[in-house]
């Protein structure tokens, strides 16, 4: 698929690459002089972007992989087969993986080779967290995919605007001290949060914060079965009012 | 004689191996009873039951609004009926629908196909899902039963409504379903290619004992397939029998003047002259 439509990799070539130079020219500008806060300030957002398309790409993979049956009108060729539903989301999830590799592999090189940011000299440290902002990922592509199916292809615009509310929010390149006061309680709710403030512990190079990471993973663990209850619910009412024939 | 999934022994993946050599034979793929579907406005189907024998074709008409496209997405489990239960061979719809779809083909003209994919890669990879680990014979088999062997290597781009359709009820067919269900099959297709798809359909129906639940507007398309026909009105089933049989019921020439008479806006399923006991009446 991606072969015979070579604008599909442009996910997971062309704006990751895009965001490591956009990120990383930043992080150069911050970073110039011997400024400690403006190198420290170069680490979190190489670093932060790098890490946050884990969560982006994982979602975007799983949202879009349910969107383009939808915009092919595929989904009732599905229904009538023998696919389970948890085989197709595991399907369009490992095929999510494959390119976030891909994509994250190719921003890990370009911030090698742009500005010598060599994430992986952060050590197993990131291992963690990366699995927790994956997990975060495929929760918010099935809630994304549980609206869309409740309210059709009217709100497939979530799909890629509920990532530019949880990116401020998560505190993905500076401490959620940062933010306006009021919207910091919506901030310390998100488990990517503490994931994101792991990360620049580790990049400030502390030791990882279990705690931040223990607390993240029980919230990405939460955030998933609330997801998958959504999905579940709707994909029930979906038969239940018909809304198959949105797309056939 | 009901068949349950212990009799489906090899299985690739928690699926048969392919399917339908590990099925028996059974006397009842179809069974639908009391199903009921109402919508914001409307009832859709009000209380339909259907039962189809192994190998038997039947033809489920209406006019327009009747109830037959809802009936067939509940049937498939694209739908779940407020009321009543829908069984294949056996399985109940419900409870199994992944088991139950094994023993079901759908076809209709509505059905996209991937554009971008070779007609062959297409086939394989609908052969796949439905558990047959190297589809290749049954697609060749598929494609010359529908005279498209030439469409192998074509993408769905490439093809016209009616290859696309022809496509389409090959990919039905690939695992050898018990019950074939196609919604209007022939819509918009050349009388050529109309009776080649209904050519296909009936080889195939003595080929494998398939037995087809189908949907037309075309009376005399119905008379040609099907051995049995049920009528929908308002979504209640008011005339289930042989095409002759039912028309002389209703005191018609053919079945053409029966679906004239269902459609006319005044007609109440009240009037029907089988509507106390449909269920295999005629």
């Amino acid at each position: 698929m991606l072969v015979r439509s070579p604008h599909r990799l442009f996910d997971v070539t062309l704006w990751p690459l895009v965001d490591v130079l956009m990120f990383g020219s930043l992080a150069s500008f911050v970073g110039t002089g011997n400024a400690s806060g403006g190198k420290q300030a170069a680490g979190y957002l190489l670093a932060g972007i790098i890490l946050w398309h884990i969560v982006y790409q994982s979602q975007i993979a799983v949202s879009t992989g349910f969107l383009e049956e939808t915009w092919s009108r595929n989904l009732l060729n599905l229904m009538i087969t023998p696919i389970r539903e948890i085989e197709y989301v595991g399907g369009v999830a490992l095929f999510g993986m494959a390119k976030l590799v891909i994509g994250v592999g190719l921003m890990m090189i370009g911030g090698l080779v742009f500005f010598s940011f060599n994430i992986t000299s952060l050590g197993f440290a990131v291992v963690p967290i990366a699995a927790v902002l994956l997990l975060v990922g495929w929760a918010i592509s099935l809630f994304v995919i549980g609206v869309v199916l409740r309210y059709g292809p009217g709100a497939e615009a979530l799909a890629w605007g509920v990532m530019f509310v949880v990116l401020p929010l998560s505190g993905v390149f500076y401490p959620i001290d940062a933010l306006p006061a009021a919207v910091r309680p919506i901030a310390f709710a998100l488990p990517t949060t503490y994931a994101f403030a792991a990360l620049r512990g580790v990049v400030d190079g502390e030791a990882l914060n279990w705690a931040y990471v223990g607390i993240s993973a029980g919230g990405a663990l939460v955030l998933s079965l609330l997801a998958f209850w959504y999905l579940v619910s709707m994909l029930k009412l979906f038969r239940r009012r018909g809304y198959v024939t949105r797309y056939a | 004689m009901s068949v349950g999934p212990e009799l489906c022994s090899a299985r690739v993946g928690g699926r048969p191996a392919f399917i339908c050599d590990n099925i028996p034979s059974v006397d009842i793929v179809l069974s639908a009873r009391g199903l009921v579907k109402e919508f914001k406005r409307a009832i859709a189907v009000d209380g339909v039951d259907i039962e189809v024998k192994a190998g038997e074709r039947v033809a489920l008409l209406g006019p327009n609004g009747a109830g037959k496209t809802t009936t067939l997405l509940m049937i498939l489990g694209a739908i779940s009926p407020d009321k009543g239960e829908v069984e294949i061979c056996g399985v109940p719809q419900r409870r199994n629908r992944s088991h139950a779809a094994e023993h079901v083909g759908f076809a209709a003209g509505y059905l996209p196909l991937a554009g971008e994919m070779k007609v062959r890669e297409y086939l394989t990879m609908f052969g796949q899902i439905y558990g047959i680990p190297d589809p290749s014979k049954a697609i060749a088999e598929g494609l010359e039963r529908f005279r498209i062997q030439h469409l192998s290597e074509a993408k769905g781009t490439q093809l016209s409504s009616g290859q696309r359709t022809l496509v389409g009820i090959v990919r039905a067919v690939l695992h050898k379903p018990r019950l074939l269900v196609l919604d209007e099959p022939t819509a918009s297709l050349d009388p050529d290619v109309a009776g080649r798809v209904r050519g296909g359909i009936l080889d195939l129906c003595a080929d494998n004992g398939t037995a087809l639940l189908v949907t037309s507007h075309d009376m005399l398309e119905v008379e040609r397939l099907c051995e049995r026909v049920l009528f929908l009105s308002a979504g209640r089933v008011v005339a289930d029998g042989a095409p002759s049989e039912i028309a002389e019921r209703f005191g018609r020439e053919d079945l053409e003047g029966v679906f004239l008479h269902l459609a006319d806006e005044n007609y109440q399923p009240s009037d029907s002259p089988t509507s106390q006991h449909t269920d295999h009446i005629l």
